[in-house]
């Protein structure tokens, strides 16, 4: 107990001292996780509303797959992802392994599954009625899709709200392809992994109580915006 | 909807520039290196340095020498900083990397609780590894092929037990070596480690106590570190200028005074043991 | 279709293209048939009543009016003309269903009347064009207009999506069973704007309702309809009160 004291201290400790490895750690999180998550939103809200609007053959069967690709675990994806950018590999020649941009990658593969499906269903529950209405108003294609993404606006922020969290607190694959290189590529959530590997358990909670603040701010925010919507 | 557009649009480019930023100006060289030499904060205090003098941005992934060499071998790094000398010169003649040169060294030492129930305190190496063994003692190893891996297995083997070896008691973590002190202090076992990484575990007060320094001396367990340049033939894109003007001030005067002075709790914890090339 | 048009009425009557010409429609669901009309014309510019029981194909039909939904067999002219999927996003813009159970966008009320316009692009006098259809059925734009559709009683909801239709001054208003859930005097107000759209604009008005007492007040024509099939169309009158009879009323349409 007395540790969990000492460590929540630590934490406030470093935010006030303005540590600078702890702040880097912070910037690179807020950084990956915002980036991957715009990359995933722009892909994933396309594809989950053809996913739950459409009826085409084996949509059934695509829509299970994406459900299963929700499960993928973080080491898989950064395996996958190491082994495209690793020199030998396809994607080699653009140098990306052990940067931010490698860990962007993984982390927008491991959110798309999360927007694509949550997105589907919540084009799904839209209302039946919606498509006849929008047709009897004389809305064309792009305008019915573009109406009725705004009719489903609360489930696809809150696909926004779950995958921002899950990248946010993604370690897998952030040390595998980012290799937690103090100052560039060291995120919350490795370096909270780093500390504790070194058996520093209290700096690993003060970083974890930073990476929560972080996420609920995140989260007003979010909700906050919903209020506008 | 419009306000949403510009705040989308205004975020993205603040992103952007931000994500440019990380390029910087210095030049990058990725190195692989051990676990020792991060946890205790020797890299760290060796980057701004080399970005001083060299105007090198030194980065650097710790996974331990046996990871180490296999990101070499992918090309995924440029330097390679380990400690298994007969690995390494394997590695070399395979040819996978140039320019090996010796770096530092400090030594290994067995430690274990104070209580010592395999009574191998003072021994020599040899007849400590038969008394933990032998008495089915605790025993807690890295099992990672790191480096202090790769030692503790020569000793295993030159204490007399095979290649395969294990007996209860004996646990692999395949973690680095902090964690696996740790998990020593814990079950009260015996382990292998470096004596800087050791020094780093005892500046915490809590675990002072747990371990002691039980074996120790003799040339068997003198731990040498090595650069080695991944093999600009084999990777063409590895940053090899950089790689041995690094090299060279590291085993230079500077680079081997800035290793003896460096200091962890107020003890030397790497020797500087730079000599001609390899 | 268009040597309609070349035909000259020999009886003194002016003859245009009927805005609709059904030809042999049919209309099924799962395999069963819900719709069967052989052969049937809407001239322009009336305002015409269809009665029936639940089930008898009311919607149905003007579903397919409006071109929201195709027949299975057959095919529908509109002013002449066939029209295929293709061709009936652009009828779409002229012709408008209200459904019997309408749905309302997620957003205020003035922006759910305000949706047809902005898919036509229609951004002048746009807010003054919302307040006047709201003022025609009845809601008050200063109390209503900001309102959320959460907000609103049935009743208010059905109101609001038929002034989301009148404020597009549409060449044909399909109204399935507008008078439901509403109170006497706002059925008034709906009547009122029906007759409105006929004359301010020249709207051909279809109407369904239960209440065939309602319709025969200000309809042309009044259809009635029975599983499926249209039963007694025309001018004929008929003892209202004869037992089993179809009851079809029709009103010349000068008188109003």
């Amino acid at each position: 107990m007395g540790f969990l004291v000492d460590a929540f201290l630590k934490a406030i400790h470093l935010i006030l001292r303005g540590d600078p490895a702890t702040y880097s750690a912070l910037a690179t999180t807020v950084y990956v996780s915002t980036v991957s998550l715009a990359a995933s939103l722009l892909m994933g809200i396309p594809a989950g509303f053809l996913l739950g609007y459409v009826s085409f053959p084996g949509r059934r069967m695509l829509r299970t797959l994406v459900d299963t690709l929700l499960s993928l675990p973080t080491v898989l994806i950064g395996l996958l992802v190491y082994g495209l950018l690793t020199r030998r590999g396809p994607l080699g020649r653009f140098e990306l392994l052990f940067t931010v941009h490698a860990i962007v990658i993984g982390q927008a593969l491991l959110a798309l599954p999360i927007v694509t499906a949550l997105t589907a269903s919540a084009v799904e529950a839209l209302d039946g009625r919606l498509r006849v209405t929008l047709l009897s108003l004389g809305a064309g294609p792009v305008r019915r899709f573009a109406t009725s993404l705004r009719e489903a606006r609360y489930g696809v922020l809150a696909a926004a709200v779950t995958a921002y969290g899950r990248v946010l607190t993604e370690v897998g694959i952030a040390i595998m392809v980012g290799g937690n290189i103090k100052w560039h590529t060291r995120t919350l959530t490795t370096a909270i992994a780093l500390e504790t590997n070194k058996g520093d358990f209290a700096a690993g909670i003060a970083l974890g109580a930073i990476l929560l603040l972080l996420a609920s701010g995140v989260n007003a925010i979010l909700y906050g915006l919903r209020k506008r919507a | 909807m419009k306000k949403m557009g510009r705040l989308v649009l205004g975020v993205s480019g603040v992103l952007t520039l931000w994500g440019s930023a990380w390029a910087g100006d210095a030049e990058r060289l990725l190195m692989a290196t051990t676990t020792s030499t991060e946890a205790t904060g020797f890299l760290d205090a060796l980057a701004p340095k080399v970005k001083e003098v060299l105007n090198i941005d030194l980065q650097w992934v710790a996974t331990g020498t046996g990871k180490a060499l296999e990101l070499g071998k992918r090309c995924d790094a440029d330097l390679l900083l380990v400690h298994a000398p007969d690995v390494e010169e394997a590695y070399v003649q395979q040819g996978y990397g140039i320019n090996r040169r010796r770096l530092m060294f400090n030594d290994f030492v067995v430690v274990g609780p104070s209580e010592d129930p395999a009574r191998v305190k003072n021994c020599s190496i040899e007849e400590a590894m038969r008394r933990i063994a032998g008495s089915g003692a605790p025993f807690v190893s890295r099992g990672d092929a790191s480096g202090t891996h790769v030692k503790e297995k020569e000793l295993w083997r030159a204490a007399g037990f095979g290649n395969e070896f294990a007996y209860p008691g004996y646990i692999e973590t395949g973690q680095g070596q902090m964690a696996t002190l740790d998990i020593a202090a814990q079950r009260r076992a015996y382990a292998l480690t470096d004596r800087a990484t050791f020094i780093k575990f005892g500046q915490d007060p809590s675990r002072a106590a747990s371990l002691r320094v039980l074996v120790e001396g003799g040339e068997v367990l003198i731990n040498r570190y090595s650069l080695i340049t991944v093999r600009p033939e084999k990777c063409p894109k590895v940053r090899a200028a950089a790689a041995e003007k690094f090299t060279d001030w590291m085993v230079g005067p500077q680079g081997q005074a800035f290793i003896e002075a460096f200091r962890v709790g107020g003890k030397a914890v790497f020797f500087p043991d730079a000599q001609g090339p390899q | 279709m268009s040597r309609l048009s070349s035909l000259a009425g020999d009886c003194g009557e002016s003859f245009s293209v009927p805005l609709y010409l059904f030809h042999d429609v049919e209309q099924a669901y799962k395999g069963r048939t819900v719709l069967s009309i052989g052969r049937w014309a809407v001239r322009q510019g009336i305002v015409l009543g269809l009665v029936g029981p639940n089930g008898s194909g009311k919607s149905t039909l003007l579903r397919l009016m409006g071109f929201v939904e195709f027949p299975v067999r057959g095919t529908i002219a509109f002013r002449g003309d066939r029209v295929s999927r293709r061709r009936a996003q652009a009828v779409r813009s002229e012709v408008t269903l209200l459904p019997q159970d309408p749905y309302l966008l997620d957003r205020s009320v003035a922006d759910n009347v305000a949706y047809g316009l902005s898919v036509r692009g229609v951004r002048r006098n746009r807010a003054a064009r919302v307040q006047e259809a709201l003022r025609w059925v009845g809601l008050d734009p200063d109390l209503f207009g900001a309102r959320s559709v959460r907000d609103l009683s049935g009743g208010e909801a059905r109101r609001t999506a038929l002034a989301a239709r009148l404020v597009l001054r549409p060449r044909v208003l399909l109204l399935d069973e507008p008078t439901a859930e509403i109170d006497a005097h706002s059925a008034q107000l709906v009547r009122r704007a029906i007759l409105r759209a006929r004359s301010d604009w020249g709207a051909t008005v279809v109407v369904t309702s239960h209440d065939w007492t309602w319709l025969r007040g200000f309809c042309d024509e009044v259809h009635e309809m029975r599983d499926g099939r249209l039963i007694a169309m025309g001018h004929e009158t008929v003892d209202p009160g004869a037992a089993g009879a179809s009851v079809v009323i029709s009103r010349s349409p000068s008188a109003s």
